[in-house]
């Protein structure tokens, strides 16, 4: 993907942070939004190295994944505000869950860190059907604590199977530092006792994180196994939005961003294709989101269907 | 009424008959694959898959290390995309260290994605006594699935059911637990050589017929009030017998219709009493056929105690056909 394109993809996912984090301030939320201000970089260059039919298991920080992946963002929202228009109608797994099965949008573990496993089950299908199909499993650097990990990780090196984890290390595992949870300074040393390389890649660098997945993608389609991407970021909001963060001093005031993602790739792209992307990602959102409250959210007659095919 | 389910073929063990079905849904579609520790080479702790990895190879029948978690979520991340996993887990009691994969994504992940999804995999569960093998080894959980809307609980109690019943829980798109009784692995009895033998879900086997009292039994209960059922017939007391083979979906219709018959129930089974699934089955029985009833519904299950190791004592922890019995004459006597 082009600088261009990824710029694109990046405002696009900024300006929905952005819009939503103005609408809940305003109105409120029924629900937990966590935002993914400032990590917009690594969820738009990672996805950007995946094919159409790729599989994507999201984590809970934000929207990009999914928006990048191909998915409307009026279904995005939809699902968030539960409506019917959205792709899981209501009934998704926590804030915030969708699925394209077309676009290999395969859903979030609700419960965190579920999906190591659930994605190593999607590489033996691949591998199995011989499709070449790779999964990318995104975490943070609070689910890698999980046994989820440690099982899938174990197996599916073993098995070579088609996997790429991409850590979204931002420091924090809601309330605690990654130097209080983690032995070593870095998640991708742990790839060395699975036998997987381990890439540190720098989070805010859109470029750098597309770079890094493109090569861990090329392995995993070959036939030669998992890699570990560890993108260093940081939290610029609470955990969910209205988390006080009484348990940390480096608050940041507002919606700065440090080392923003966006101004970092912006000096890539010409000024002008910039200004005008970001007009039209603005736009997009408002649109998205205006018909998305328009929506009825279910009626009951929705609640039993969709439990047994 | 229906008439008593009356099963056919050449005698074949329970394990056999699981594995003739295991083997002929894995020829039939190469989708269909299996994983589990030690189910390859050595074809399972209970011999239950033997043959099947020289057969279809390591990548249809996958060893895994000890990983339940893995085995399950695995299982659930492939049944998304495409195969069609059968796991094994080698004692139903480990479902409880996949437990989230279990009741979670197993049970409601084409729920929690409006349906577009689905869970097509079967999860084998060793269940019940052994002998011997303690209070972590021998439990029946069966009521578990039950509570989790979203999945199929199936528990064969002979070895015909025990092949047809696997095979259409490969077939069905749903996420399915198979309760294999591992007490009942030898027990021999006719199956269908058929490939195409199916035993539907929610249909359940009237074993016995007759006009005094509705039996309802699953799993290793079900030889037992058979036998049970024998003793009292030489009294002149006759049993009806009905094994619902399927818990969800579960065929309250012909359990009516019997009791609407017999105007009294009892129903047994191997797990713990309190909470088990005699207390649906009952409550059931009760709303639908209250004014049918001549006594109260009864339930036998085992004591409210966990499993003791010695096989002496683990027999005496669950019902036993001397205790099918007395109930059951307990019971007519009110």
């Amino acid at each position: 993907m082009t600088e261009l394109d990824l710029y694109r993809e990046v405002a696009r996912i900024r300006a929905l942070e952005l819009l939503l984090n103005r609408y809940i301030s305003e109105h409120g939320f029924g629900g937990f939004w966590h935002p993914g201000l400032g990590q917009e970089g690594i969820q738009a260059g990672a996805v950007a190295a995946l094919r159409n039919d790729d599989y994507l298991f999201y984590a809970h920080r934000g929207l990009g994944y999914a928006l990048a992946k191909g998915m409307s963002p009026v279904t995005l929202l939809a699902d968030l505000f539960g409506k019917t228009g959205g792709s899981v109608g209501g009934k998704g797994g926590g804030t915030v869950h969708f699925v394209d099965p077309e676009r290999g949008v395969l859903g979030q573990g609700g419960t965190v860190g579920s999906s190591f496993v659930l994605g190593a089950g999607a590489g033996i299908s691949a591998q199995m059907l011989g499709t070449d199909r790779v999964v990318a499993i995104f975490f943070g650097d609070g689910s890698s604590a999980r046994g989820t990990w440690h099982e899938a990780a174990l197996t599916a090196s073993v098995w070579k199977l088609p996997l790429v984890w991409v850590c979204e290390n931002n420091g924090w595992a809601i309330s605690v530092p990654i130097g209080e949870q983690s032995p070593t300074e870095n998640i991708a040393d742990r790839a060395a006792a699975y036998g997987v390389p381990g890439v540190i890649v720098d989070g805010q660098d859109t470029l750098a994180v597309q770079a890094a997945m493109t090569e861990a993608v090329a392995r995993a389609r070959a036939g030669e196994g998992p890699t570990l991407i560890e993108a260093k970021t940081l939290r610029v909001r609470g955990h969910f939005e209205g988390d006080k963060q009484s348990y940390r001093e480096d608050v940041v005031d507002g919606l700065d961003v440090p080392r923003d993602p966006l101004k970092l790739l912006r000096e890539q792209v010409p000024a002008e294709d910039a200004d005008r992307l970001e007009v039209e990602a603005k736009a997009e959102a408002e649109a998205a989101l205006e018909e998305v409250l328009a929506m009825p959210t279910g009626d009951a007659s929705v609640i039993t269907e969709g439990v047994w095919v | 009424m229906s008439p008593v389910t009356v099963e056919s073929g050449e005698p074949l063990g329970y394990a056999r008959a699981i594995n003739a079905a295991l083997m002929e849904e894995m020829r039939r579609d190469e989708k269909v694959w299996m994983l589990g520790q030690d189910v390859g080479k050595m074809g399972g702790v209970f011999g239950v898959t033997r043959g099947a990895f020289d057969e279809f190879g390591p990548g249809r029948v996958r060893d895994t290390t000890l990983n339940e978690t893995f085995i399950v979520g695995a299982a659930v991340g492939a049944a998304l995309t495409g195969t069609i996993p059968v796991a094994e887990l080698q004692f139903a009691d480990f479902m409880m260290i996949a437990g989230d994969e279990v009741f979670h994504k197993m049970a409601k992940w084409r729920y929690m994605h409006g349906g577009k999804l689905s869970v097509p995999m079967v999860l084998r569960l060793p269940t019940g006594v052994i002998g011997g093998v303690g209070a972590e080894h021998s439990q029946s959980l069966e009521a578990l699935g039950m509570h989790f809307p979203g999945l199929k609980v199936v528990l064969p109690a002979t070895p015909a059911d025990a092949k047809g019943l696997l095979k259409t829980a490969i077939r069905d798109p749903n996420p399915v637990l198979y309760f294999e009784h591992k007490g009942m692995y030898r027990m021999k009895g006719p199956v269908p050589d058929d490939p195409d033998f199916l035993v539907p879900f929610g249909e359940a086997a009237i074993r016995r017929e007759g006009g005094q009292m509705t039996v309802v039994a699953t799993g290793l209960m079900v030889p037992r009030a058979l036998e049970a059922a024998e003793r009292l017939a030489a009294d002149g007391i006759e049993l009806e017998v009905i094994d619902p083979r399927t818990l969800v979906p579960l065929d309250m219709e012909t359990i009516i219709a019997s009791v609407e018959k017999t105007g009294r129930a009892l129903v047994v089974h191997e797990a713990v009493r309190t909470a088990g699934p005699g207390a649906e089955i009952a409550a059931r029985i009760q709303e639908a056929a209250f004014f049918a009833l001549d006594a109260p519904v009864w339930r036998l299950g085992a004591l409210d105690t966990p499993i003791p190791q010695s096989p002496d004592l683990e027999q005496l922890v669950i019902p036993s056909t001397d205790d099918i019995e007395a109930a059951a004459r307990e019971l007519l006597a009110l």
